[in-house]
């Protein structure tokens, strides 16, 4: 089953794709220069975490981990040894082995997000499934030199670069938000324990997430927290005693914590599903997104991220995505699950206009009855300072691009275009010499259907903006530009890297849907 | 054993409705109301809440706080929803109206988070007779009992005002995970006091993210806290005492009260020995540990360095 490109980053130049665990480059009339594919060997560990993820540090383990096949037996070798203690973790350990069988053939890390350096230098992937950061020198000219491979304690769902371009944002699915510096330094001397460092115990309260225990209590053997007085059940004295018992068994070597800088700068109890840096004059804001229909703005500063500034509140449901358009720092354009577009005054936390998006979605697709936008975009082709600013929204497994124009504080349609298969990721293309004309390159998958059949068509097209045309506004630009060419790319689709099952790929390739709440109904 | 399963649903069905049904003033029972001590505040309950607090209806909770609109069409409405309506209020969609709220006279002022059984609030009541306080509880049916047992002491009021001199007119319910949803209830610097009081331990390691304080979490409390502000801790767990002492400590926006001026408040004592949790601890002869800190002003804004300085430059 060939894999649609589905992460795209234009970066001067050159422009990056990531298709399954591989991101190419492009030149500008997307030939293929460079391919860097995803090395999931069990070396993945510089920088990572261990074979457990902190918490386990202090007892059982916090969560059963996908791990890649090859990666499978080391961690349970691993975990063999102490969970086996009592029949209590046994079973645990039982539910995890089925676990890692159940999710095998999706172990393979997609890329799930390309984000690059305001200066070009130097772009950043997040891959799903190993929950791994990578950072990669450009050289300009679409080469990648990779610097460091990182993997968080939980799956980074959204990345912001902070505008020194010095450190990584990493907002997860587990609702915190690190901060990482760019560069990651093997020395040691570096590597000092972020917990415990004076000035980065001040940045902020715990580095630790609320996942794990604080340091300090890390660092001296688990006691449980539990007495004879504070509880009373039968179970809970039950419990207790087999908390005593295996603290007695317990005493295997350290479990590794990751052993790179990251600090925790702020938290939602929601998965976060985007990561905005913003700025208001000398300002700096963070801005986060959650499943939980709110928008965040927390100060900007390393120490001062722990200071809520206020929220946009008014999502009915997830929010999934929000772009802040080059030219109007003010406005942040947000969008999710609800049937609107949002425009906020993101500082004032005022919602500035709502537009009704389900009903263009409709007029094309009449029985849609919901809609998850996936992706929105903002740009202004630069030759024009006081030209429009346009937002395009993606939603998800509808075959057409939503074009916008953000006029003061409300959007205002200007076209929809419909494409040939699913939009997954969209970037602007900086004019070159050749082509004076604004141009949009779009992600797509070729498979509208959702079957399989319909895979095999481009998935790389370039849209320009010919407003002088007989139907003016965005078109498929057409020849050549249709979909990419070179060597790299062909080898890479001979090598027969994407086995993957159609099911699979529809549940790896659309996943905002899958935001939306399933409400238990509960006493 | 299923028999008497259902046996138990039923009376328990049977119970409440017979209470709904006339304007009671029997206080509700407890045993028509357990509820397993744990919920789980990751998952998606069906909860009601506003998207926003501009859009809370309050007025359902505190019908005599209602200011009566100037504008004659929500008068009436007003009017009739202000006797005894409040009853319902926890299962309705009214609670968050789509269309502007009736307003009050003053706003919620203190939030007691996990009110459990509300045995805090009742006690609180009388000691704050003109601020709004507000009871937050996860479990359904224990929000239930906390409405009835309100509405049936307020009904106390109005009948025998000489014997019941409390009208308990500023405390009501709700149902809601403030974990998530704190932010949509209250506003920036709205609160002036926030109880935890014997919030679930989470004893394992891997719950403890679950608990109700983490650093970040710390960051949602002094949001919704004015300068000044108090967070009231109480637990019978050292270590979880030790947790929240630590996490309250390490966060900037918080300082820890002084054990003289922590003694000095009336509401410490109060939480001490009114909440169920607190007398439920004395009858096993358990500990009690107390922490209060206050919420500190925000400092300046830090602003970028880089562009600081030009800045500077552009003054120069």
């Amino acid at each position: 089953m060939a894999v649609p490109y589905h992460v795209l980053k234009v970066c001067g130049e050159v422009v990056f794709a990531a298709r399954g665990s591989t991101i190419y480059s492009f030149n500008s009339s997307l030939e293929c220069i460079s391919a860097w594919k995803c090395d999931v060997k069990p070396k993945a560990v510089t920088g990572g975490w261990g074979a457990e993820p902190s918490p386990a540090a202090e007892g059982p383990p916090a969560k059963r981990r996908r791990v890649a096949a090859d990666q499978a037996p080391a961690v349970e070798e691993g975990q063999a040894a102490p969970e086996s203690e009592t029949p209590e973790k046994g079973n645990r350990r039982k539910k995890g082995s089925n676990f890692v069988q159940k999710s095998k053939p999706s172990d393979r890390p997609f890329v799930q997000g390309l984000y690059n350096t305001s200066d070009g230098c130097h772009l950043v992937a997040i891959t799903g499934s190993d929950k791994t950061i990578w950072v990669f020198e450009h050289d300009g000219a679409g080469h990648l030199t990779q610097l460091s491979q990182r993997m968080m304690p939980k799956r980074p769902c959204s990345l912001a670069i902070t505008s020194d371009n010095k450190t990584i944002l990493s907002a997860d699915k587990f609702g915190d938000v690190f901060a990482l510096p760019l560069i990651f330094s093997e020395d040691p001397s570096d590597l000092k324990d972020v917990t415990n460092s004076p000035s980065s115990a001040a940045a902020t309260p715990n580095t630790n997430s609320r996942s794990s225990t604080p340091t300090t209590t890390s660092k001296k053997p688990f006691q449980p927290q539990a007495n004879e007085f504070t509880i009373h059940t039968k179970r809970n004295l039950k419990a207790l005693e087999n908390q005593k018992l295996s603290l007695t068994l317990k005493n295997t070597g350290k479990l590794a914590d990751a052993n790179f800088e990251h600090t925790l700068l702020l938290g939602h109890v929601s998965m976060l599903t985007a990561v905005l840096v913003a700025a208001r004059g000398p300002r700096q804001y963070i801005i986060t997104a959650d499943r939980d229909e709110h928008i965040r703005v927390s100060r900007g500063s390393m120490s001062q991220a722990h200071i809520i500034e206020g929220f946009c509140l008014g999502h009915d449901d997830f929010v999934s995505t929000m772009s802040i358009p080059a030219g109007r720092p003010e406005i942040l354009v947000s969008g999710g699950g609800d049937d609107d577009l949002f425009v906020w005054d993101w500082a004032a936390g005022k919602l500035l206009s709502r537009t009704n998006i389900l009903e263009r979605v409709q007029k094309l697709v009449p029985e849609t009855s919901r809609i998850a936008v996936r992706h929105l975009f903002t740009c202004r082709p630069q030759e024009a300072a006081d030209g429009p600013t346009w937002v395009f929204a993606i939603c998800e497994r509808v075959p057409a691009l939503f074009c916008y124009e953000l006029k003061e504080g409300s959007l205002h349609h200007v076209q929809t275009i419909p494409t040939p298969g699913n939009p997954l990721d969209i970037d602007y293309l900086k004019p070159v010499a050749s082509v004076s004309a604004p141009r949009i390159l779009l992600a797509v998958d070729p498979d509208i259907s959702g079957d399989g059949t319909g895979r095999g068509g481009p998935s790389l097209l370039v849209l320009s903006w010919e407003p002088a045309s007989a139907s003016g506004g965005w078109h498929l630009a057409s020849g050549g530009s249709q979909g990419p060419s070179g060597d790299e790319e062909k080898k890479g689709e001979q090598e027969g890297e994407d086995e993957i099952s159609n099911q699979e790929l529809q549940r790896i390739l659309y996943t905002t849907e899958t935001l939306r709440k399933t409400i238990m109904d509960d006493e | 054993m299923v028999d008497s399963k259902k046996d138990k649903r039923q009376k328990r069905e049977e119970y409440r409705a017979a209470l709904h049904q006339d304007d009671t003033t029997e206080l509700p029972r407890k045993k028509f109301y357990r509820q397993r001590a744990h919920a789980n505040p990751f998952s998606d309950h069906q909860l009601i809440y506003p998207p926003s607090p501009d859009q809370m209806d309050w007025s359902l909770m505190y019908p005599a706080y209602v200011v009566e609109d100037d504008k004659p069409a929500d008068s009436e409405d007003t009017a009739m929803a202000a006797p005894g309506a409040e009853t319902e209020a926890q299962s309705s969609d009214e609670l968050v109206s789509s269309t502007e709220p009736k307003r009050l006279s003053k706003e919620v002022e203190v939030a007691d988070i996990g009110c459990g059984f509300g045995g805090l609030l009742i006690a609180l009541a009388p000691v704050m007779p003109d601020t709004l306080i507000l009871g937050l509880e996860i479990r359904v049916s224990v929000t239930q009992y906390v409405v009835d047992r309100i509405k049936a002491l307020r009904a106390q009021n109005e009948l025998a005002p000489e014997s019941n001199p409390n009208s308990y007119n500023n405390i009501a319910c709700l149902r809601a995970n403030t974990m998530k949803f704190l932010p949509n209830f209250f506003r920036k610097f709205q609160l002036s006091r926030i109880f935890i009081c014997f919030p679930d331990p989470h004893f394992k390691a891997r719950k403890h993210k679950q608990r109700i304080v983490s650093p970040t979490l710390n960051s949602e409390y002094a949001y919704a806290l004015r300068p000044g502000g108090i967070v009231y801790t109480i637990t019978d767990v050292p270590d979880l005492h030790h947790w929240m002492v630590q996490h309250f400590d390490a966060h900037r926006s918080f300082e820890r009260v002084s054990d003289e001026d922590q003694n000095a408040d009336p509401c410490v004592a109060i939480m001490r020995t009114e909440t169920e949790e607190g007398k439920k601890v004395e009858r096993h002869s358990g500990q009690k540990y107390v922490a209060c800190f206050r919420r500190l002003e925000d400092p300046p804004f830090e602003e970028a360095e880089a562009e600081a300085e030009a800045e500077k430059k552009v003054e120069e």
